[in-house]
């Protein structure tokens, strides 16, 4: 079963399509990750599963949890927005009874308390919000948006602002979401985060959809079309090389795109000219690479224009 | 409905809860009644320092008149109470000749006024040569009072009061008429200011009341400031609540969890709770104050709830107003501009409330006390003023005012369903009520 099914949505801002035609399912239990540029369309998509925005009239509908209905308000779905969401002046406590009684749970305590131990936050439950972190307060968000123990978790950005190990505590709570049955939809600039946990990625760019689907489907439509080189020596411009599009340098390693239907044998003497291959890998393109693929062209016309 | 209270309820806990809240609630009667407190307190710091007045009496037969006066004075008006324990509140007059060494008047005067410069009197009086038998010549026939001090005006009225009731007498003589008749013949007769005669319940009727400038006039103005006081201590937090909640991204949070209606009908319900609150606390200590002062007959008890209710309306349609600008702003420096027409409605019942004052029951008061902005205020007034009003008026007033109170917060909460979302650019007006028709 669909927890969210997008058909044919679109959504403009004055003259500005902010999302184009958009056609998505999102199935239960799963983790769904929502990736593409800034000002892509992704919180316009999130905000519109919220039902905060509708789609333009007459444009496709938006069925969540099964239900057509209009009205933002939903003790089913819980929802982490961009950065902030917390009253500056209240006690963490105070806003996290606030929120849950919204959400319709009068067991405040059993709800919380878990939560907060799990997420470290003891310390700081009876602080007021200016005083917290951005990490801690990112922590309180994700608390507020799960706390009425909703079906559908809408999560703008989760990661953004943590430290490692506070992302791990987080990416450990997400997934312990999806063991207990909940559907977690998350959007994020991290493409490692999105190829490690998500069950299926999204993305949207320039308010089109340009991936959908896992991660192992969409690696598959652009074949093993990438090399993983390790050189000895100063390093020296590959690029050169007969049948090799694109470089990516990481500096200790650099990733080669081949051009369709060239030799990888080719390649590969041809590296051996340049001194010792310490490594050599055939291998599918990683989510970041083909992110940059599908973005980088315009951005470099955009820095152009 | 149950979200609608835990909204009303977290708002009405956030401002009371605030510094802001109590420093209002101390600061608003010291802003209203310290004047009347500094007032009662300096009235002790009299400047107690003697008068001296020269004279030059060019009349030849004003001075004693003047210097008897002011003996007289200087032992029975300047203490507070009879009696050799008198305290001296009030400063002595000393008379004195104008001691001037010249014969042209120019000159005199000149003379004079550097004495006053030079501190040696503190001002000094020139009487006309005719101003007992008044002749061709205008400036012979006045009094000219010259001083540094132009704001202090007792001395000035004194002299005035005991000369002309001297050169009176002085031109009744003349005439061969007795005082004692004449002054009995011009006595004017008062007319006083009094209510009507009822019958009570035991056949008597009752004496009529002397209507009463402070229950006539001070009353009704210190409702309606309280009023516009609550309403701008009160409703205003509003408009910051609503810019903290899209500033912080909140707004986004709450309508995930409840109907913009239901969210604006909380923040409003919390609002008038914490206003209400105010209210009591002023309501409360005003009486006790007037009970203190032993004029509790003062303190308007018959229309106290019709007060509280208008209270609750105002707050309510205001609130509502307040809210849709906070929602089509985008920080507080924009609002501000945005709030200018607001507040000009807010404000207008004080443009005519002396008008509705002093003609209760006229066809514009009426028309004016049912426009519902200016309702709480207007129709307070007039129900205030004896003998009130029909009750059909407040009655009408009031569903008035609820209807535009709903039609209000349907609007704002159109505003701000879709001005909370907007970010970094704020709403003009044309935008706000596309919002409100188009949703």
């Amino acid at each position: 079963m669909n927890i969210v099914e997008i058909e044919d949505v679109t959504k403009t801002f004055g003259r500005q399509t902010a999302v184009n035609d958009l056609t998505l399912s999102v199935p239960q239990g799963s983790i769904y990750g929502f990736i593409g540029p800034n000002g892509s369309g992704k919180t316009t998509t999130l905000r519109m599963i919220m039902r905060i925005y509708h789609p333009d009239s007459g444009r496709g509908t938006i069925r969540v949890l099964g239900e057509e209905s209009y009205g933002a308000a939903n003790d089913r779905i819980g929802y982490l927005p961009e950065e902030r969401g917390l009253y500056k002046k209240m006690r963490v406590r105070e806003i996290l009874r606030f929120y849950a009684e919204l959400k319709g749970r009068r067991d405040f305590k059993t709800a919380a308390d878990p939560w907060i131990e799990r997420l470290d936050v003891t310390d700081w439950a009876d602080k007021k919000i200016e005083a917290l972190s951005k990490g801690m307060s990112q922590k309180i968000q994700f608390i507020a948006a799960v706390i009425g123990e909703p079906e559908l978790v809408i999560l703008d950005e989760p990661f953004s602002g943590l430290d490692p190990v506070n992302t791990d505590a987080l990416r450990d709570a997400v997934l312990d979401l999806r063991k207990s049955g909940t559907t977690v939809i998350f959007s994020t600039h991290d493409m490692d985060m999105a190829e490690r946990m998500c069950d299926f990625v999204f993305m949207i760019y320039k308010g089109n959809k340009v991936l959908d689907g896992t991660l192992e489907a969409i690696q598959g439509t652009y074949g093993q079309d990438t090399i993983r080189v390790k050189l000895g020596g100063n390093g020296c411009d590959l690029s050169a090389i007969g049948g090799v599009e694109k470089v990516n340098d990481f500096g200790r390693l650099q990733e080669l795109r081949i051009i369709d239907g060239a030799d990888t044998q080719d390649v590969l003497s041809n590296l051996m000219k340049l001194g010792k291959v310490e490594h050599f890998e055939l291998t599918r393109p990683s989510l970041h690479d083909i992110f940059v693929r599908i973005a980088a062209p315009d951005e470099k016309e955009a820095d152009d224009a | 409905m149950r979200k609608t209270l835990v909204i009303a309820v977290r708002e009405y806990k956030s401002a009371v809860k605030t510094k802001a809240f109590l420093i209002t609630l101390v600061a608003m009667p010291i802003l209203f009644g310290g004047s009347i407190v500094v007032h009662a307190l300096l009235e002790d710091k009299v400047d107690t320092r003697d008068r001296r007045v020269a004279v030059l009496d060019r009349t030849d037969q004003l001075f004693q008149t003047l210097d008897n006066a002011a003996q007289k004075h200087n032992q029975t008006e300047i203490f507070d109470q009879e009696g050799a324990q008198g305290k001296k509140v009030k400063p002595c007059f000393v008379v004195q000749e104008a001691r001037v060494a010249s014969q042209d008047l120019a000159q005199m005067r000149l003379e004079l006024s550097e004495q006053v410069r030079n501190d040696e009197i503190m001002s000094f009086v020139i009487i006309g040569r005719d101003v007992i038998d008044p002749g061709e010549d205008q400036s012979e026939n006045t009094i000219a009072y010259h001083s540094n001090t132009p704001t202090y005006d007792e001395l000035r009225r004194w002299i005035g009061y005991v000369l002309n009731e001297r050169i009176r007498e002085l031109r009744l003589e003349a005439a061969d008429l007795d005082s004692d008749v004449v002054q009995k013949a011009i006595q004017s007769a008062p007319v006083g200011n009094l209510g009507l005669v009822e019958m009570d319940e035991t056949g008597q009727i009752t004496r009529a009341e002397e209507a009463n400038r402070f229950a006539t006039i001070i009353v009704p103005f210190v409702l309606i400031m309280l009023m516009f006081m609550v309403v701008m201590v009160g409703a205003q937090p509003l408009l910051q609540s609503v810019l903290e909640e899209k500033m912080q991204r909140i707004a986004e949070v709450l309508l995930g969890s409840i109907p913009p209606f239901q969210l604006m009908m909380g923040k409003l319900l919390g609002t008038v709770g914490m206003s209400l609150t105010l209210l009591a606390v002023y309501l409360v200590g005003g009486f006790l104050a007037v009970q203190k002062a032993g004029v509790v007959q003062f303190f308007p008890t018959e229309i106290i709830w019709w007060f509280v209710l208008f209270q609750a309306l105002a707050v309510l349609l205001f609130g509502s107003l307040f809210i849709a600008i906070g929602a089509a702003c985008t920080d507080l420096k924009e609002s501000q501009s945005m709030l200018t027409p607001v507040m000009v409605l807010v404000i207008s019942p004080l443009f005519v409330w002396m008008y509705v004052l002093q003609q209760p029951n006229a066809p514009l008061s009426v028309a004016l006390s049912l426009f519902p902005p200016a309702t709480p205020m207007l129709m307070i007034i007039r129900q205030a003023v004896p003998p009130g009003i029909p009750l059909w008026q407040p009655l009408l007033g009031v569903l008035l005012l609820l209807i535009t109170t709903v039609l209000g917060v349907l609007a704002a909460s159109r505003i701000f369903r879709v001005g909370i979302l907007m970010q970094g650019k704020g709403a003009k007006f044309g935008e706000m009520l596309r919002w409100i028709f188009r949703g």
